[in-house]
This record gives C-alpha cells, sequence and structure tokens, in this order.
C-alpha cells in the first residue's frame, strides 16, 4: 500500500544526536523491524515517518512524494504508542472507534461497530469493551492500543514495543495475529522492539540502530548469518553469540582479533578442550556452558547427551566469523 | 546518643511530657490532636448557626432590651413575599451568572492560549494574576476612579473605541449601566483564578494524547471538542463552585463600589441583609433571611457537588 524512504535523515535533540544520515527503504508490504538498545533512534524514526517530528535534515518520501509538508493525517498512517496514549475519559470502546469517526472516512455506524467488535475479539479484549481507559491492566491497554491501529487501513503500521507489556501466551498468540494481518492487508508496517524473537518471527527486514545509525538492513537471516560487525552479530540470536579472541583457535584470517561463534557453530568431538560449567536442557534443545581457559561460551549440543557439570569436551569452530579492532567483520 | 532518628525523637520528648503522654491509646491521643479543632468548630460554627435558626422564629431586636417573642413563620413569610428581598435576590443571581459567564470564558481562553509553548508565558502569567491578589476594597476604591464619568479611565476608553461621549454616561451612577459596573470590576479580579484552574487541568493533558489523535486523523477542532474539553470539564466545574460560592457572598467590593445603588438596583442579598441585621436592627428577620440563603447555597452547592462527581467519574 505504500513504500516509505528515509534520505539522509538527521535529527537531535539539544546536544544529543538521535539519528545520523539515515537511508533505508522501507517496501511496499513489508515488515521492517528496528532493533537496538534503548537510545538508538528506533522511536525517533517512528516519529519521523509517522510526521510527529520533522527531521533537521534529510527527506522522507511516502509513495514517491516528499512528506515535509504532509500532516501525520495526510500521511495515513496508524501508530501503535509505546506509553500507550489511550484517551482516559472515554471507554475502550469508545477508544477503538475513535479514529473511524475521523470526518475524513465517513464510516457508517453499524460498520464502525462491526470493525471494534472484530478487533477486540482478535486482541482478546471483548470483555472490556465497556471500561473505562483508565480501569485497565498495562497489558489490556496496550491491546487497546494496537487496536486503535487495527480498526484503520492506514498506508502504512507504526508500532512502537506494542507487545512488551504482555504476557509470554498472549506475545506469542499476538506474534502470529499481528503477522497476519499485515500479510493479509498487505500493510507496510514499521515496527520497533527489543525483542529478537519478534523480529526473527515477523520480520521481512530488519534494520539495526547504533547510537543513531543504520548500522544493517536486510532480511532478518541475512542479519543473522553475515552480520557486519559484533554489534550486529549480537542484535540477533538466543543464546546471544560467542564472543572469543581470534588466537584461540587457528587459521583466523589477516588482522582478525576476535572470532564470533553462534551457539550452533560449534563442533564438538575433536579441537581445543573445555569444561562443563552447566548443563541447560530445554527439552527441544540442550546448551553446555563451557570454560575455555578464561573464556565462557554457550554451545548448543544433541538434547540427549550424557555431559555434566565437570566433563570435559573437545570443541572447534564451524563456519565462524571474524571481526577485526574495531568490531568489524574481516569476510 | 543513639543514631536512629526515631530513639532520638523519642528522647528528645521531655521526661515530664512523656510521663503524661505514656499510657494513653492511641484512641485518646487523636482525641487530644482532633479536640480541640472540634470544640472550636462547635464555638464559632455550629452553635451560631443553630442559634440563627432560633432566632430566625423570633422578632428579637438585638438593640431593644424587651425579650424576644416567638412568632412561628411570620419572617419566612414576610422575607419570603417581600418584593424587594426578590429583587436583590435577583440582582445576586444576574450578577453570579454573567460574571461566572464571562469569567469561564475568557479565563479558559487565557489559559488554552498560555498554555501553547511561547517566550515569556511566565511573565504573562504572572500579570494577568495580578488582579487577583489585590484587595477587593482597593479595587472597589480605584475603579470608582476609572468609572468616574468625567475623568475616568473606563469612560475615556470607550470614547476612543466607540465615539460615545464619555461624559454622557456614568457606569455606576446609570440605573442601567450599574449592574454591569460590577460585573466588570469582578471579571476583571477574578477571571485569573478561573484562568489558573484551568491551566492546571489543561496541564493535566499529556502531550502524548495528543499526538495519538493527530495519528487517528482528528481535525484540531475535533481534538478541542471531545479530548481538551472533556479533561478539562472537571476542573473548569470546580472554578464555577469556587466562583459560585465566593460571589454568591460578595459585599466588600460593591459596597465599595456602588454602594448597592443607585437605588438598589445592584444590592445583593448580602447587602440587603447586612442593612435588615444591622442597620434596621431586625434580628430575627434577619436571621431568617440567613437561615434562607444557607438553605439556598447549601442546596445549590450539594446538587452541583454530585454533577462534578458525575463528570468526574465518567
Amino acid at each position: 500500500m505504500a513504500e516509505v524512504s528515509l534520505q539522509n535523515i538527521s535529527k537531535s535533540f539539544g546536544n544529543q544526536i538521535a539519528l545520523q544520515s539515515v537511508n533505508m527503504r522501507v517496501p511496499d508490504g513489508s515488515f521492517v523491524v528496528l532493533l537496538g538498545p534503548t537510545g538508538a533512534g528506533k522511536t525517533t524514526i517512528l516519529r519521523m515517518v509517522s510526521g510527529l517530528d520533522k527531521p533537521d535534515s534529510g527527506q522522507i518520501i511516502i509513495n514517491g512524494e516528499d512528506a515535509a509538508n504532509q500532516s501525520p493525517a495526510q500521511r495515513n498512517m496508524a501508530m501503535v504508542f509505546q506509553q500507550y496514549s489511550l484517551y482516559p475519559h472515554l471507554s475502550v470502546r469508545q477508544n477503538l472507534a475513535f479514529p473511524l469517526k475521523s470526518p475524513m472516512l465517513r464510516t457508517p455506524a453499524d460498520e464502525i461497530k462491526r470493525k471494534v467488535a472484530e478487533v477486540a475479539e482478535v486482541l482478546q479484549i471483548s470483555h472490556k469493551l465497556d471500561n473505562k481507559a483508565t480501569e485497565l491492566s498495562g497489558g489490556e491497554m496496550q491491546r487497546v492500543s494496537i487496536g486503535r491501529a487495527l480498526v484503520r487501513n492506514p498506508q502504512i503500521y507504526l508500532m512502537d514495543e506494542p507487545l512488551s507489556s504482555l504476557d509470554a501466551k498472549l506475545r506469542s498468540d499476538l506474534r502470529i495475529e499481528l503477522k497476519r494481518i499485515q500479510a493479509s492487508l498487505g500493510a507496510t508496517m514499521l515496527y520497533v522492539t527489543h525483542d529478537q524473537i519478534e523480529a526473527m518471527t515477523m520480520a521481512t527486514h530488519v534494520g539495526v540502530l547504533d547510537h543513531g545509525r543504520l548500522v544493517q538492513f536486510g532480511p532478518p537471516r541475512e542479519i543473522y548469518e553475515n552480520p557486519v560487525s559484533i554489534y550486529a552479530a549480537s542484535r540477533l540470536g538466543s543464546p546471544k553469540i560467542n564472543i572469543l579472541p581470534a588466537s584461540l583457535f587457528p587459521a583466523a584470517p589477516q588482522g582478525a582479533v576476535q572470532i564470533g561463534l553462534r551457539s550452533e557453530h560449534i563442533n564438538i568431538g575433536e579441537g581445543l578442550e573445555a569444561s562443563v560449567e552447566r548443563v541447560e536442557r530445554l527439552g527441544d534443545q540442550t546448551r553446555l556452558h563451557l570454560k575455555l581457559g578464561e573464556q565462557d561460551l554457550i554451545v548448543l549440543t544433541d538434547p540427549h547427551t550424557k555431559s555434566a557439570k565437570g566433563d570435559m569436551v573437545k570443541i572447534s569452530p564451524k563456519d565462524p566469523l571474524y571481526f577485526d579492532a574495531n568490531g568489524e567483520r574481516i569476510k | 546518643m543513639s543514631g536512629n532518628p526515631i530513639d532520638r525523637i523519642a528522647t528528645a520528648t521531655p521526661a515530664v511530657m512523656a510521663k503524661r503522654v505514656r499510657g494513653l491509646s492511641d484512641r485518646a491521643i487523636a482525641w487530644l490532636f482532633v479536640g480541640p479543632s472540634i470544640v472550636l468548630l462547635l464555638a464559632v460554627n455550629i452553635f451560631p448557626l443553630i442559634w440563627t435558626i432560633n432566632l430566625s422564629f423570633t422578632n428579637f431586636r438585638a438593640n431593644r432590651l424587651r425579650d424576644a417573642e416567638y412568632i412561628g413563620l411570620r419572617n419566612y413569610e414576610r422575607i419570603l413575599t417581600d418584593t424587594d428581598t426578590w429583587q436583590s435576590m435577583q440582582a445576586t443571581a444576574n450578577f453570579l451568572f454573567w460574571t461566572i459567564f464571562f469569567q469561564v470564558l475568557i479565563g479558559f481562553a487565557l489559559a488554552y492560549l498560555i498554555n501553547k509553548k511561547f517566550k515569556g508565558n511566565d511573565l504573562w502569567t504572572t500579570i494577568i494574576v495580578l488582579p487577583m491578589m489585590l484587595s477587593p476594597a482597593v479595587v472597589g476604591n480605584f475603579w470608582t476612579f476609572l468609572y468616574q464619568p468625567q475623568i475616568g479611565l473606563f469612560n475615556y476608553v470607550v470614547e476612543f473605541f466607540t465615539g460615545i461621549d464619555s461624559s454622557s454616561f456614568s457606569m455606576i451612577g446609570d440605573v442601567s449601566l450599574a449592574p454591569w459596573s460590577i460585573v466588570i470590576v469582578d471579571t476583571w479580579m477574578w477571571t485569573p483564578f478561573v484562568m489558573l484552574i484551568c491551566l492546571a487541568g489543561l496541564r493535566s493533558i499529556p502531550d502524548s494524547i495528543y499526538e495519538a489523535a493527530e495519528c487517528d486523523r482528528a481535525s484540531k477542532w475535533r481534538q478541542f471538542w471531545t479530548l481538551t474539553v472533556p479533561m478539562v470539564l472537571p476542573f473548569l466545574m470546580l472554578a464555577v463552585l469556587f466562583r459560585g460560592i465566593e460571589n454568591f457572598k460578595m459585599f466588600d467590593l460593591v459596597v465599595q463600589l456602588t454602594g448597592g445603588g443607585p437605588g438598589s438596583i445592584t444590592t445583593l442579598t448580602s447587602i440587603d441583609l447586612k442593612r435588615e441585621a444591622f442597620e434596621k436592627w431586625r434580628t430575627g428577620y434577619a436571621s431568617a433571611y440567613a437561615v434562607i440563603l444557607f438553605v439556598t447555597v447549601f442546596g445549590l452547592a450539594s446538587i452541583y457537588v454530585k454533577a462534578l462527581n458525575k463528570v468526574k467519574e465518567r
């Protein structure tokens, strides 16, 4: 429905640099997840695209048109705010109906009713429709806030950590639900999260942000398998990628200072000796926490492994990633 | 001495006092604290009220030695059938309505403007709030000068803008203008108060609500009516309550300005009441008058507070 592209976007708040010449193209119908720690500039990007904030320099192009002079309403996007921003004096039903009552849409009353009921069903808040917005738990408020975006058919959905306050079960339900809605509408989605599972499962593209710079942008698998830096490599994958001195293992290329090994990229059976510190059994997989000299690392192994604390195992790298002194990838 | 603050406080209590206080239950101590204020309240509020109700059934006159006689509801009957009383009630009602109307309108508008972020809005707030800090007697006094037909600034300004000859009318002296003269002064003085309360209401609305509305494609107009107004309404109603109660008992400003005149056109109930009680010395009659006013204010205020609570719950 809409393609968004950010060209050389910079923004600072006082002395704080929020974004530094970010270039990003969000293709039509894609699900783009922005990853990065707090303060990396994820929310700032959402606010720029929404039109709530203006960039200091650079352009935002929506469907081929420069959006600089377009108001948030003209951009026709729906936003889910991190702090929910519900209308406190209205009921849940009125909150959900609010966007539909925009004179720009002229939605008939029974259509509003149907859509509100439908969205409430999906988000499992039907029983709370007549509550006041202030009488809800954090998770319920968050769902109303998502619902307020979903009742409309905007060009772009902007979601700022929409699932962060939900319990694990609901979160995995809604992950699937959001993905389904996005795919069936063919909507363009820009989605901010800390959660790497959300990024891996929902995204068609992942943007990794570091202190206001977009360090890598691409499909989640690509970022997982081909990260440009230690920073990008650490954003995805659970358990986190093991970063060790490159000199530990033979055959390091010129200039390599550190070696990155995902837990499934370690062969067990030959190579260096490491001691088992802890065995973590998750059912479908088992992780070994190893000590290799001074270094800690986590290795994925056979779910039915007999290894126990204190055992010695031999390990060697498989498909390692090498990084230079600045943490940049060496290919 | 021990370093624990609670221990220090405990040992700081003089031994004699400590001995006396020891052995008292929590409840007793609570009564000890609350007691004096209850006694005071009974003495200066509740007792006079009951005494007034009692006097309202008599023909007592505080300046005569003769004993009071109980005359039943005669005082009430006379008050409620007296056209002068009704006139002063009407004057009060008009005064209340128009002062509240203008103060809410202008106060809210000012608050709305001041709430926009601009340079020096703190300074403006202070300047706007100034009239409220003056004494009503002083305000009344200098407005009589402003209203002077020959030398008054008010009349001059009116002439400047409308071309009406400044000495052809007198705000205080003309029967048709005098009620407006007190409305203008009270509005000038107390609009800032309404503004401050509205400002508190406006500041309590987080920006993010408006951002959400912006994304939900609500126009500024719709944002104002569906978000701003309902969320400020409880504050606004509170301001109306305060101003209503205050102006129901308006006395000083009006006495200073018009003295209730010309004729009795600006004689508000409180002025009328004061004359009955302390100029004509009809104590019993004035007591009945006071009871009627009390019941009126009390009744209106409690209906109003109920409405206010309903709005807040919404």
